[in-house]
């Protein structure tokens, strides 16, 4: 049977139990803080571009289909806003090089967040990353969780 | 450095409570030796301009 991911989390984790419970916790926190159409594209770039294909699944599920297909062409997409593609830009450049992100990119995004709404997105989509790039490197450690 | 780009980074303080209990739980691990896990924070902070 196919184990989701917060359940091959708990496995891998084992008896770590203070890990297991604050990185459950600080990911349920980041998809409360953030609006979630937004965070569940941000989620699908991050998996496309990382490859990791349980999560690409799981954040389409949330996702207008015609949307989550068109995300690889944003850039050029009628099915994106002008907020969406802001944060889909900084998101490619959190994932591929966090250090060498263009304030441009930072103020499209705050522009259209503010200033707290940018900061809490930036936090959210850490842990989003760090979630699936730690979902990579365990399956790949201990065997994959099979969805 | 870079470019400030916030006045204030504060954000959601039930998140960011949240976040820092993650990272104390973190580095309370210990099946990485201290100073490769010193090495790797510092790396790390370094990368993503942190002053923390």
């Amino acid at each position: 049977m196919a184990r989701s991911t917060s359940q091959f989390f708990d496995e891998v984790l084992g008896e770590r139990a203070g890990v297991k419970k604050e990185l459950a916790n600080v990911h349920d926190l980041a998809w409360d803080v953030v609006d979630k159409a937004l965070l569940s594209l941000c989620k699908l770039r991050i998996a496309m571009i990382l490859g990791c294909d349980e999560e690409v699944e799981s954040a389409r599920q949330y996702l207008d289909l015609s949307k989550a297909d068109a995300i690889a062409q944003w850039s050029s997409s009628n099915f994106f806003t002008d907020r969406e593609k802001s944060c889909l830009r900084f998101t490619e450049e959190f994932i591929i090089d966090v250090s060498s992100i263009p304030d441009a990119s930072a103020v499209a995004v705050k522009d259209h967040l503010g200033e707290e709404g940018f900061v809490t997105f930036v936090n959210a989509l850490l842990v989003v990353e760090q979630r699936i790039r730690l979902l990579l490197v365990w399956s790949k450690l201990v065997g994959s969780t099979g969805t | 450095m870079r470019t400030q780009r916030v006045e204030s980074s504060s954000f959601n303080a039930l998140f960011r409570e949240a976040l820092s209990r993650w990272q104390e739980e973190v580095v309370q691990l210990d099946l990485v030796d201290p100073v490769t896990t010193e090495m790797v924070r510092l790396r790390c902070a370094e990368h993503h301009d942190c002053h923390t």
